[in-house]
């Protein structure tokens, strides 16, 4: 039987040191390297040891997902195919997981809206797999470009959801999320969003940890439920009967079933806020004027306080790293002094501000928007301006030119 | 899992129910030559179950457990339907998770477990109704089968839905009266067996449960050609003896009468040049098993 | 902080889990008790109390110990045992301990025998009918003791233990971790040492198994 702990140390057949993950990511030297978002996927897959890779061709994830094949050729990834759609592919993850596989695969908007019978399974089965939602635009007419609204559909599935803002944060929560996903007392699916191109196909630089290192394998005789491997107990197994003869007690048994699986995001919260620093992270919340936001937004979001600062108006900064489980008693905290919580996003609905408006007390003092979307960039600019509008301060249009 | 760890703790074997010290003691987990005739001298792999009285599933289902040349190492994947309800009381690790899915299950299944267990076998073997298998799943199914993908599909041919009340399915004859049919089926019976060889099958197999040695021999052929070689299949009749208006004792009189020669489930067999080599390899080897057991048991005597 | 106690049911129509009601679960050295992180040793003191004090103090033990497939799983079972011998060493006339599996996690239907096993789809029964009111769970993969463990505190009034071989259990009364065969003896040896010192609650006129 596999024990993660007793592989520490010893070397794996590419010669990568199974290391403890809380030494690889905290004390190892770090490497700046200049990668796109996608190369860095790779390069945080290269030292998962991860059992299972399943890829499928979808703009802007394709990349990433190709390039972890070239990884399977040189023999770092256990198994490695392309499904035939998005709803297989997850279903094939599905099967190497309960095998008891680590498993990773990369999806996109339309993808992620096919696949989508598959994530409430995955949670209720207790799955640890890690997808990697490279957001893009979902509705008709087609578009390939960044687009946030998809993460609103995932958010009720039962799976863990983080929103990487940099390729960094791309590099490290990869690794991280296992450690928090593979949890017995969590043991649930990762979808680890970020926004499409944004951060898939730019350079940055990424501090890497050295690549002769590797996290311990999977474990799944630790999993809270059976794996499906004829290797332990109970042999008369099944993943997962149905409970729903018609009676009150087999109700109740679904609606267990259901707030364990909820619980279980609950329980990640330790773990997340160990492995992550906390869900949220803060700047200068004692300001009148904050932003509230997630992914690429954020970054949009520090451009736009540089630039009210030039102005002599302060503005304070919460970067939403989870949003499964949601960070609700942090942003309470985060918010208590503020009179306006502007809520920059990339989707047309606005599920973030919704998502703030109910945690937080006084909700009338959010503010949602600007948002943006189908591949539109957010210029700080109109952050700055709309964040002036609310202070009652003269502020230029920036639509265009007039006639 | 070798049979040996199939086993209760000693000091708590006094607590567990009888079906399970039952379990241990005489199912055929390991038996070499297991097959349907240790049905009724052994525990087998199946508990009550709740399908309605006299359904050909539940003959199937005893016969194809009685048949795994390899049950301690061997995972099912079923899909949503009748069979779904019979698969809890399965003494295999078994997997449903979504309806139609089944294949890619299975898929992702047989390459963890290659993975994970390099150099032993774990067979896989995928159990659905033709809901499943022809109709929400087809992609699926075809698509393991183009991929070679190493594990055996039996598709339980009851030619409708059954467990959702009896409407039309890919499988069901043409012209028939159905929900969802109104004016009878408009088009043929989906020709899987047909499909299934030319997406790569090695060994596809059409036939009814009725005779169970005739079971157990395309079982373990499929089973084996799927382990060396690649994906098999195996469509077996199970009518729905509620949704056609029979009785429950009229199963078996059903499924005879739709293999004779001229009906749709006579007998059809493909076996593909590798898997018929990897047949005549086997055979030779029990021929050989058997000599040297009857020189020794002469020599014995 | 929370306010929310784990507590002795008929809780609710459907109960909050005890996660999404603020309890988290101990880290290692620690266990908790009605929700609050204890040390270890004080778990082990309370639990063996309320072994005690209980009418049908009950072990359930699951597959992970009922099935010897591995080494460590057999010697557990035979830890099991020797806590259930001293439970019967240590009760008072008309405290009956009982020994009951969870030999698998499917539906059973028609219906269970609950006098002979725990399902944890409707554990309810097989604690009704044998009137236990104080029971731990063993050797249960952690989701299905989680849904037995929920629905027991919905439904009855059993105290409930969880001796859990990874995390705990928020959803029991009270939860040790990281559960091996050295705890489960030293909570036999605390059952042993509390003998005699705690009143069981033969006298009470309402059943503790109650609902």
């Amino acid at each position: 039987m596999a024990d993660t702990h007793s592989v520490i140390g010893t070397k794996n057949k590419k010669g990568q040191t199974f290391t403890d993950t809380w030494a690889m990511m905290n004390d190892a030297p770090r490497t700046p390297s200049f990668f796109t978002g996608s190369e860095v996927i790779k390069e945080a897959l290269r030292r998962a040891s991860c059992d299972v890779m399943i890829a499928y061709p979808i703009t802007p994830q394709s990349e990433a997902a190709a390039l972890i094949g070239e990884l399977f050729a040189e023999g770092y990834i256990g198994d490695y195919f392309r499904g035939e759609s998005e709803f297989a592919v997850m279903s094939q993850c599905a099967g190497a997981a309960f095998g008891g596989a680590r498993v990773f695969t990369t999806t996109a908007g339309p993808g992620t809206m096919r696949a989508m019978e598959n994530f409430p399974m995955w949670s209720g089965a207790r799955l640890p797999i890690q997808m990697i939602v490279t957001c893009r635009g979902i509705n008709s007419p087609l578009s390939i470009q960044p687009d946030t609204l998809e993460i609103a559909y995932l958010l009720n599935t039962g799976m863990l959801v983080w929103h990487a803002e940099t390729a960094q944060d791309f590099f490290d929560w990869i690794l991280k999320g296992y450690m928090v996903s593979e949890e017995p007392d969590v043991h649930l699916p990762l979808a680890l969003c970020c926004d499409g191109f944004f951060v898939t196909h730019t350079k940055d630089v990424v501090n890497l940890t050295p690549a002769d290192m590797c996290l311990p394998p999977y474990d799944p005789y630790r999993s809270p439920v059976p794996c499906m491997d004829m290797e332990c107990p109970p042999v008369r197994m099944m993943r997962d009967p149905f409970v729903m003869k018609s009676n009150y007690i087999s109700y109740a048994t679904h609606a267990s079933w259901q707030q364990e699986v909820w619980a279980a995001v609950e329980r990640s919260r330790k773990h997340t806020i160990k492995w992550l620093n906390g869900l949220i992270e803060t700047e200068n919340t004692d300001a009148e004027v904050l932003i509230v936001a997630s992914g690429t937004a954020v970054s949009q979001g520090r451009e736009a306080i540089r630039l009210l600062e030039d102005e002599g108006i302060r503005c304070g900064l919460v970067k939403i790293k989870v949003l499964r489980p949601w960070p609700g008693e942090e942003i309470r905290e985060a918010t208590k002094n503020a009179k306006h919580i502007i809520v920059p996003e990339f989707n047309v609905t606005g599920w973030l501000a919704k998502e703030i408006r109910a945690t937080i007390p006084n909700s009338e003092r959010v503010h949602s928007g600007p948002r943006v979307c189908g591949g539109m960039t957010m210029p700080p600019e109109i952050i700055v301006s709309e964040i002036k509008t609310l202070l009652g301060m003269r502020t230029m249009s920036l639509a265009g030119r007039g006639s | 899992m070798s049979k040996e760890r199939i086993k209760i703790s000693e000091d708590l074997y006094d607590i567990m129910p009888s079906d399970y010290q039952d379990l241990v003691k005489s199912a055929t987990y390991g038996k070499e030559d297991r097959g349907w005739k240790d049905i009724g001298n052994s525990k087998e792999l199946i508990e009550q179950h709740s399908l309605c009285a006299g359904c050909p599933e539940s003959m199937a289902f005893r016969y194809i457990l009685a048949s795994l040349p390899n049950p301690e190492d061997t995972v099912m994947v079923g899909s949503t339907g009748c069979t779904s309800l019979v698969f809890p009381m399965v003494a295999v690790h078994n997997i449903h998770s979504l309806f139609g899915n089944q294949n890619a299950i299975a898929s992702g299944l047989k390459r963890a477990l290659s993975v994970r267990f390099p150099g032993r076998t774990k067979d896989v073997v995928v159990l659905a109704g033709d809901g499943a298998t022809v109709d929400i799943g087809l992609d699926m199914t075809l698509q393991a089968w183009f991929r070679q993908e190493k594990f055996t599909t039996i598709c339980f041919d009851n030619e409708l839905y059954a467990n959702t009340g009896g409407q039309e399915s890919g499988l069901m004859q043409k012209g028939f009266v159905a929900k969802m049919a109104p004016v009878g089926k408009l088009f043929d019976k989906v020709r899987l067996p047909e499909i299934a060889r030319e997406s790569g099958c090695h060994y596809v197999v059409q036939c009814t449960v009725s005779k169970p040695s005739l079971v157990e021999k395309v079982v373990r052929n499929a089973v084996m050609i799927a382990r060396e070689i690649g994906p098999t299949y195996l469509q077996l009749y199970t009518p729905c003896i509620l949704e056609i208006g029979k009785n429950s004792m009229e199963g078996l009189q059903e499924m005879r009468d739709s293999e004779k020669p001229t009906e749709r489930f006579a007998y059809k067999e493909y076996v593909s040049e590798p898997a018929k080599q990897l047949l005549a390899e086997i055979a030779a080897k029990d021929k050989e098993k058997k000599a040297a057991a009857k020189q020794l048991a002469s020599q014995g005597a | 902080m929370t306010q929310y106690r784990v507590l002795p049911g008929p809780e609710h129509f459907l109960p909050p889990s005890a996660a999404s009601m603020g309890i988290c679960l101990p880290n290692p050295g620690e266990a908790h008790i009605n929700g609050v992180i204890v040390p270890e040793e004080q778990a082990y003191e309370e639990a063996a109390k309320q072994f005690l004090m209980a009418k049908v103090p009950t072990l359930f033990p699951g597959p992970l110990v009922l099935w010897a497939w591995n080494e460590k799983a057999a010697k557990k079972a035979t830890a099991i045992r020797h806590l259930y011998n001293t439970l019967k060493e240590c009760v008072q006339p008309g405290q009956t301990p009982m020994l009951i599996p969870m030999p698998d996690y499917r539906p059973k239907y028609p219906k269970i025998n609950p006098e002979v096993e725990i399902n944890p789809n409707h554990p309810n029964l097989t604690i009704w009918h044998n009137k236990i009111d104080c029971c731990m769970f063993i050797g249960v993969h952690c989701h299905q003791a989680n849904l037995s463990l929920k629905i027991i505190r919905g439904g009855t009034s059993c105290y409930t233990i969880a001796m859990c071989a990874q995390a705990g259990h928020e959803d029991a009364m009270l939860s040790f971790r990281d559960a091996s065969v050295e705890k489960i003896m030293r909570l036999a040896d605390a059952v042993k040492r509390l003998k005699g010192t705690v009143t069981p609650r033969l006298t009470s006129a309402k059943s503790g198994a109650s609902n």
